[in-house]
């Protein structure tokens, strides 16, 4: 009996799909990810809202951390086009990538216009002492990272033991080689994944506000350095035969899709390949995002239609 | 002559043996092990030569890249059409007006649990509107449609192979045995690496671990019909496929009912796991919120998944019960609130007046089902009376269905000829993540809150993890391959210590001997701390009436919570590390051991306390002397589902900063890395089944020694 109530509930919604029918098509349909940094959040929304605003696209977003996962997923065709590409984070280019030697099962589009940095920070009151918060120089001869073997004791955690303690890079999945870097270095400290970004920064402003010692990973653009004071530690410049044991290089980020996706959706390819965001541009979203908690979506919508003119630009 | 004093010791110490042997040889085993941690010093490193001679992910990950371009356009394909199914669903409950979805989705809360699950109902998807959740509620809906369709149909006809052949059902047992050990996101491995991100993984994943209850359940249904009727069915000349589907299968509706019952609440805790490959829907919120610190709302999607976790369960058990008759007038007017409250005449008011409503809605629906019986009914009968009328009570009879079926149809007409049906109002729409974020920060900024979190954290690290870490990671990894191996004898046999001894093996060939330590010391942890507290609880329990009364309807819901929305109130009070997902993994855990201290006190024959206390013990001593021994087995049975919660627990923990095997896993599957996620998923269902056939084998020793069955 009761099967019957069921048979017929599911002959009305089918009936409801008839009369109502889902609207989208399905060629303007496209996957991006939604990678588990804020800065490539607001790249991919900025293109988000022009697909889905000005050119009828409905755009489905998968949260994924950034790295060899979502290569991997755009090359199998389930997620469209990668965003904001850190290369020198991605080793897996010199596999898929042509201009890296790749066997060009992906292709790159354009530049995304944000240029990155990335390093290893302290506190400005680590090296200096702030008097006014009656803070005292612990490490008044940090320079370099060779410097910190000689502080490891200033720098050790519960976690870390005897050795010093770096808030590492918060994903495993962005493959920074903390661990690796430091040990190819011969600097005896231990690095601590927080896990997540938000954690990561939250761990690095907590100790900031107790005045602790702290060596923290950290790139830009990001708000972080407006809102501490910090001093980069430096690290030998970068070297490729050397790597990981070298800093990083500059990274100039990157559009690139599945030639799958390229054939099927050319008016996203032109989108893609005018589109641009400057570091400040996008360091504002982040801040708003961040610091003030609002929603992504919000905070897109209004620098978008603050900034009209650039992203007219960007229209095919 | 003997000595009357020595033989008075001899006694004594003999009398002593039997009490105290397990505790003196405990202490005699972990002297030892202190002793050799002592000599071996530092940690423990498994023969670099063997590691090496396995190289189990190396190979995965090569057969992974040979078998892709085989097997991916298949997958894709089968994926390709899943995702369609899918997103067709989606598409038609998000864009269809909410309205119409709303009565669509409560009505059968109507039909089969009356007017108090209904308007429960309503408020449960009000609930999603409220919080402006509807399409990703919509979502995990829709997967949960489909994955429950396909493993209720998979698992019913399994269910019914195994009961026809007993040699099927000795197949299927060990296999679903196994099933019910896994940690619930071990089963998104293969599917992610098959199916890739997002729906159709998480489909197929759900679809195997939603299975093994209906499997079970409907094979032991048909199997209870008595022999005798299908002794009957067959002497009035009904074939096995007649005996079959008319008779046994309809006897079984029942057990195939509860079956699907735990089938829902299964699938929606992995559909909400599935967040993890990708898949959309309320779990996404969840993590999104616990990965960005934004505690409001994971709070908020935490509370979406629960009351949907509430009312599925509700629905499916009202469903399984018998069918509640709306149609027949009741006399006991329907009850909102509690009965206490009923002293106050407001209340009853309020009562009356919605049972009036109500009432007056079921006369309409009936009305309506009349008026639309009429034409077709007059035109049967004009041919042939007797159907006329059966038709007509046919018709009557699904009035409810035929009323719903109406209301929907117009609603339909409605939407699509007129505007009467707006948007949900965004005045009405009511987000709280604001007020608890900011709550949060104040809070998390308190310097004495501050001291009291770190207090607790420090306390566990310094005193158990870190000691039993270092203990364990130092042992040598043979010395602790014996004591399993010697264990696995000694309570099982010589089965259970080649499984042991094989699976440990594994661990450490995979160069995984240090994770695994990691995760045996949190698990020992988190289940020593879910003892400490459970049993007390659960011994309170049994013995107040009032305990019981408070602690039960919490431990319901905890129960049918998805896993990780236990993260959220965690993350919230501790922050993230390895302390906290002990906090975490504890609170999951605690529940299958208060329930079963206080059903192991319980069941226990009420002589036994009249016999205690003629002896002229006092109810303390008859507690501690007598009961608790006597309910060991059944606290251990709890200990068992304790540890194996524990395990699952650790694939999600590392999302706040867990260690460990499942940190392994995680890294594996966001590395893309499949040969790294599998070894250590492997490790961590190779620990499930040791310590779990330990333990299991260890009560049963101990039911049979108190001539327990």
């Amino acid at each position: 009996m009761k099967s019957t109530f069921k048979a017929a509930l599911a002959a009305v919604i089918m009936s409801v799909g008839l009369v109502s029918g889902p609207t989208a098509q399905a060629g303007k349909r496209l996957v991006l990810p939604d990678l588990d940094w804020t800065g490539a959040i607001v790249t991919c929304r900025t293109i988000q809202w022009v697909l889905e605003n000005h050119m009828d696209y409905k755009v489905k977003t998968v949260s994924m951390p950034g790295g060899p996962g979502v290569w991997e997923a755009i090359r199998a065709g389930d997620i469209d086009f990668y965003c904001e590409t850190w290369p020198s984070y991605n080793p897996i280019k010199s596999e898929y990538l042509e201009e890296y030697g790749g066997d060009g099962s992906l292709v790159r589009i354009a530049d995304t216009g944000i240029i990155g940095a990335s390093g290893y920070f302290t506190p400005r009151y680590v090296i200096e002492g702030d008097s006014s918060r009656g803070i005292e120089a612990v490490a008044p001869n940090l320079k370099t990272v060779q410097d910190l073997n000689q502080y490891k004791h200033v720098f050790k955690s519960l976690e870390s033991g005897d050795r010093g303690n770096l808030i590492a890079c918060p994903e495993v999945a962005w493959l920074c080689e903390d661990q690796e870097r430091m040990d190819g270095l011969g600097v005896d400290f231990h690095a601590q994944n927080m896990g997540s970004e938000t954690a990561h920064w939250a761990e690095m402003q907590a100790k900031y506000k107790r005045g602790e010692p702290f060596l923290a990973y950290a790139w830009a653009p990001h708000w972080i350095f407006a809102a501490l004071d910090l001093v980069e530690v430096e690290l030998p410049p970068y070297d490729e035969a050397k790597w990981p044991a070298t800093n990083w290089p500059q990274d100039i980020c990157f559009k690139f899709g599945s030639p799958a996706s390229i054939e099927k959706h050319p008016e996203v390819v032109a989108l893609l390949e005018k589109h641009r965001l400057t570091n400040d541009q996008q360091a504002g979203m982040i801040y708003e995002v961040d610091v003030n908690k609002r929603d992504v979506d919000e905070v897109v919508a209004e620098w978008m239609e603050a900034n009209e003119s650039v992203w007219r630009s960007w229209l095919p | 002559m003997r000595d009357p004093e020595s033989s008075s010791r001899d006694t004594l110490t003999s009398g002593l043996w039997p009490d105290y042997r397990h505790w003196f040889t405990g202490a005699v085993v972990l002297l030892i092990s202190l002793v050799i941690w002592k000599i071996q010093g530092g940690e423990t490193v498994f023969p670099e030569s063997w590691i090496s001679a396995f190289p189990f992910a190396d190979k995965v990950n090569e057969f992974d890249k040979w078998m892709r371009p085989v097997l991916q356009p298949t997958t894709r394909a089968l994926g390709a059409g899943v995702t369609w199914f899918y997103e067709y669903i989606v598409d038609l409950l998000i864009f269809t007006q909410w309205q119409i979805v709303l009565v669509v989705l409560v009505l059968p809360a109507f039909a089969y649990g009356g007017l108090r699950l209904g308007l429960f109902a309503v408020a449960v998807v009000g609930s999603w509107l409220v919080l402006d959740m509807w399409d990703a509620a919509m979502e995990t809906l829709s997967l949960m449609c489909i994955s429950i369709a396909f493993s209720a149909i998979v698992g019913i006809a399994l269910g019914i192979a195994a009961s026809q052949s007993d040699r099927l059902e000795m197949i299927t047992k060990p296999i679903l045995d196994t099933m019910q050990t896994l940690p619930a996101y071990i089963y998104l491995i293969p599917a992610f690496f098959l199916f890739g991100l997002g729906a159709p993984g998480a489909i197929l994943a759900t679809v195997i671990y939603a299975l093994p209850p209906i499997v079970r359940l409907t094979n032991l249904g048909i199997r209870q019909v008595p022999v005798g009727i299908g002794e009957a069915a067959t002497s009035f000349g009904a074939t096995t496929i007649q005996s079959l589907t008319k008779v046994k299968i309809p006897l079984a509706v029942p057990a195939i009912k509860l079956g699907v019952n735990q089938t829902v609440m299964m699938a929606l805790a992995l559909v909400v796991l599935a967040t993890f490959i990708g898949a959309p829907g309320l779990g996404e919120i969840v993590l999104r919120g616990m990965q960005r610190l934004n505690v409001g709302k994971a709070l908020e999607g935490g509370l979406a998944i629960v009351l949907m976790a509430i009312l599925l369960d509700r629905v499916t058990y009202a469903m399984g019960r018998d069918p509640q008759r709306t149609d027949q007038g009741r006399v006991q007017i329907f009850h909102l609130f509690p009965q206490s409250l009923e002293t106050f005449r407001l209340i009853r008011y309020i009562e009356s007046l919605i049972d009036l409503v109500w009432r007056q809605i079921g006369n309409a629906g009936r009305a309506v089902t009349q008026l639309i019986a009429l034409l077709p009914c007059a035109l049967v009968r004009a041919y042939d009376a007797d159907m006329g009328i059966k038709i007509h009570k046919l018709l009557l009879r699904h009035a409810f269905l035929i009323a719903s079926l109406v209301l929907i149809s117009m609603m339909l007409l409605l939407d699509a000829y007129t505007d009467v049906f707006a948007n949900f109002p965004k005045a009405w729409e009511h987000r709280f993540r604001t007020p608890v974020n900011q709550y949060m920060d104040v809070l998390v900024t308190n310097e004495t809150f501050y001291a009291i979190t770190t207090g607790i954290k420090k306390g566990l690290y310094f005193g158990l993890i870190n000691p039993l870490n270092t203990f364990l990671k130092g042992l040598p990894w043979w010395y602790t391959c014996l004591l399993f191996v010697g264990v696995a004898y000694l309570v099982s046999g010589r089965a259970l210590a080649l499984i042991t001894f094989v699976g440990l093996l594994f661990i450490g060939a995979t160069d995984l001997w240090a994770f695994s330590m990691i995760t045996l010391s949190t698990v020992t942890v988190s289940v020593l701390i879910c003892f400490v507290v459970g049993v007390p609880l659960g011994i309170m329990a049994a013995y107040s009436r009032a305990i019981d009364g408070i602690l039960k309807p919490i431990l319901d819901t905890m129960q049918t919570m998805p896993v990780f929305v236990y993260l959220v109130p965690v993350i919230m009070l501790f922050g993230g590390g390895q302390i906290p997902a002990v906090i975490a993994t504890v609170i999951y855990a605690i529940p299958p051991l208060i329930r079963c201290t206080t059903l192991g006190i319980r069941e226990l024959p009420e002589e036994i306390d009249e016999v205690s206390h003629s002896f002229g013990a006092s109810v303390i001593q008859t507690l501690m002397k007598v009961k608790i021994p006597m309910a060991i087995p059944a606290i251990m049975i709890g200990v068992n589902q304790g540890i194996m919660m524990a395990l699952a627990m650790e694939v999600i923990t590392p999302l706040i900063g867990g260690k460990g095997l499942g940190l392994e896993v995680f890294i594996g599957m966001s590395t893309a890395s499949i040969g790294v996620s599998l070894q250590a998923g492997l490790g961590i269902v190779l620990l499930a089944i040791i310590l779990d056939r330990i333990s299991q084998a260890w009560t049963k020793t101990q039911r049979e020694a108190m001539g327990l069955s």
